[in-house]
């Protein structure tokens, strides 16, 4: 019974703090203050391929055809 | 971030005087602190009402009262703290959007990707893509921007349909990171095998008779489209690629951003060939042309005429469908599959008879428990991605609210003025603008040109008639339907205005859309000759930096107090600044 009560007692401390969260928009403001820039900086340094190298390779197939 | 980072941060904080008591104390107020009002019997004798206090904590504040924009913070778009839309409501939205949507998300990422192992592609993806890692995580605050200010069953009925397009998105990510190569070392998975890629203008409904064979995912939907909705922030970042290879700027930003996410390698690649389309024009040409080149490798071209209701072109669109079937079967090897093809389309029937039901209760009775926001991005999106299983659940949910709403007679949005159509391709940025209006000035947007594209049933008794009507839905695609596919079809407005009893018109102006342009002079005619009130909402669809969102709550601001001589419901959200918000 004494189980019974603490799970009770912990999953009411759970959902009070889970309404905390919502209700001053905690889950919000960590993505914008702390989150959102993290990605930014990790985004805007990422390294990439450059796509314009690719070859356009149908083009040359259509300049056959037309020869 | 490394520890000697973190020391140096927080040394210079120190230093600058930003961990002071004093500075702690004003920036906490500033991030969680609402000055307060007192109005009424309070602001009188300067005493508490405790009876109006308890009044407002259970049934929340009448709506003149609410002042939501003393709850935003800054410029960001977040709130001091979410509204309080009295107890049952704001439970519901806490355990039933908040919760429930969190919740959820977790568990379609598991059902769609197979196995809890997918959380690890779902993070693998989240950290390699910009257009996820930066975008979908502030999910949330798009229920709260479209959802502000809602109340009883339009907050729920809303609600499900913005449920219904985070599960689909979910999947269609899912499907995505579990096959993508690029975050699986290269390897050509047999998930990959089976995959589709198509634009995300051509609709779902073209691969019914392979479905369970071939699995068809519109490859910008997701990168692009649903970003500008959610965060904004980030299609930014792919026009300014376009451009930066030399590609011009003038063209529609939608095919900006859509070939830009190729110019910056941040496309999945999920499959081995593509199905694009010239829809809705030919900035969306030169959309297929860039991404032929990109993905190099096999790709059917699917064009549709511009005059698409020529009875000489008809012929010609029908065969472009069977040569994308055929395109398919030689592909993967795939036969088509008749009976699926009908199951598939009986479905999507189903949901658009359902959706007839809705337009006659949206455009007869106040009753219809659907916002202008979630009406519009609802249909576009289920529309466009063709039948799926969440689309009927999300219906089946509404449609018992709706019942309801009708039986007892529910105002659902009572504090309407003015009943709008929305014409002409929306913001993307500023889609959750109605929900604004309303709020603010009562404007009551019950229905939108977009949600009216696809109008078309299909019929399954022949192999004829299912692609004869398959081939009319799909030239009712969006902005073709009517945005391009000739004036007669622009101008079908004043018969909608009529069918959905309308006294206004925002009338979008996608500065960038050179159709749209060209009608511009027509409508201010039109709308003289009729004594129509039509506001004009200038915009760059998804660039926000071309017309900001403050500027155009300021015309249609200026409208009503100018023009209609009324005043605002919530005088704090005539004004306010939310430029850097999502």
């Amino acid at each position: 019974m004494k189980i019974f009560g603490k799970i009770i007692k912990i999953l009411a401390l759970v959902y009070a703090a889970l309404f905390a969260v919502f209700y001053f928009d905690l889950d919000g403001k960590f993505l914008y203050y702390i989150w959102e820039p993290m990605m930014i900086k990790r985004f805007d340094n990422m390294k990439r391929e450059d796509n314009t190298k690719t070859p356009y390779e149908e083009k040359d197939i259509l300049a056959a055809d037309r020869d | 971030m490394k520890i000697g980072a973190v020391k140096e941060k927080f040394t210079q904080l120190k230093d600058s005087g930003a961990l002071s008591p004093k500075a702690l104390k004003e920036k906490m107020t500033e991030l969680f602190v609402v000055a307060p009002q007192e109005e009424g019997k309070a602001a009188e004798t300067g005493k508490k009402d405790f009876r109006k206090m308890a009044k407002d904590f259970w049934y929340g504040k009448p709506h003149e009262e609410r002042r939501l924009g003393d709850l935003y913070i800054g410029d960001t778009g977040l709130y001091k703290h979410r509204e309080w839309r009295g107890f049952a409501d704001t439970m519901y939205y806490f355990n039933m959007i908040w919760l429930y949507n969190y919740g959820h998300m977790i568990t379609d990422i598991i059902k769609y990707g197979g196995s809890p192992l997918a959380l690890v592609d779902f993070l693998k993806g989240t950290m390699r893509y910009r257009w996820m890692g930066q975008t979908y995580l502030t999910v949330m605050h798009w229920f709260d921007r479209g959802l502000e200010g809602m109340r009883g069953p339009i907050l729920r009925g809303s609600a499900w349909h913005y449920r219904g397009m985070v599960s689909a998105s979910i999947q269609q990510i899912m499907r995505m990171f579990t096959s993508d190569k690029k975050i699986h070392g290269g390897n050509e998975s047999e998930q990959w095998k089976k995959n589709i890629a198509h634009n995300e203008t051509v609709s779902g409904s073209v691969f019914y008779p392979f479905r369970g064979q071939v699995t068809d995912i519109p490859l910008e939907m997701i990168p692009y489209f649903v970003t500008c909705h959610v965060n904004n922030h980030t299609v930014l970042n792919y026009i300014d690629a376009a451009q930066s290879i030399g590609l011009p700027a003038d063209p529609c930003p939608m095919c900006q951003a859509e070939y830009g996410l190729f110019v910056l390698d941040d496309y999945p690649d999920f499959a081995p060939t593509m199905v694009t389309s010239n829809e809705a024009c030919d900035g969306s040409v030169a959309t297929s042309v860039l991404q032929d080149w990109f993905l190099n490798r096999p790709l059917y071209a699917m064009p549709q005429p511009m005059r698409y209701d020529d009875p000489l072109v008809q012929e010609h669109c029908q065969k472009e469908i069977e040569g994308c079937w055929k395109f398919i079967e030689e592909q993967y090897g795939a036969k088509f599959d008749w009976d699926v093809f009908v199951e598939h389309v009986n479905l999507q029937n189903e949901q658009y008879a359902f959706e007839h039901e809705k337009w006659d209760v949206a455009a007869n009775t106040p009753y219809y428990p659907i916002n202008g926001v979630a009406q519009a991005l609802y249909r576009i999106f289920y529309s466009q991605y063709g039948t799926q299983p969440i689309w009927h659940e999300v219906d089946g949910h509404v449609k018992k609210l709706m019942q309801k709403t009708v039986a007892n007679k529910i105002e659902t949005l009572p504090k309407t003025r003015h009943r709008a159509i929305a014409w002409s391709c929306a913001p993307l940025y500023y889609s959750n603008w109605c929900t604004w209006a309303y709020n603010c000035w009562g404007i009551n947007c019950v229905i939108n040109m977009d949600s009216l594209m696809f109008d078309q049933y299909i019929r399954t008794d022949t192999y004829e008639h299912a692609l004869e009507d398959l081939s009319w839905y799909n030239e009712k695609a969006p902005m073709r339907a009517m945005a391009v596919g000739g004036h007669e079809h622009i101008f079908q407005l004043w018969q909608y205005m009529e069918r959905f009893n309308c006294d206004m018109v925002i009338m979008y102006d996608q500065l960038q859309c050179k159709g749209m342009q060209g009608v511009h002079g027509m409508f201010e005619d039109e709308f003289r000759k009729r004594d129509i009130h039509a506001i004009w909402v200038p915009h760059a669809l998804p660039d926000k930096r071309t017309v900001s969102r403050k500027e155009i709550r300021k015309i249609i601001s200026d409208y009503m107090t100018t023009v209609m001589r009324e005043e605002p419901l919530d005088p704090t959200l005539v004004d306010f600044e939310d430029g850097n918000s999502w």
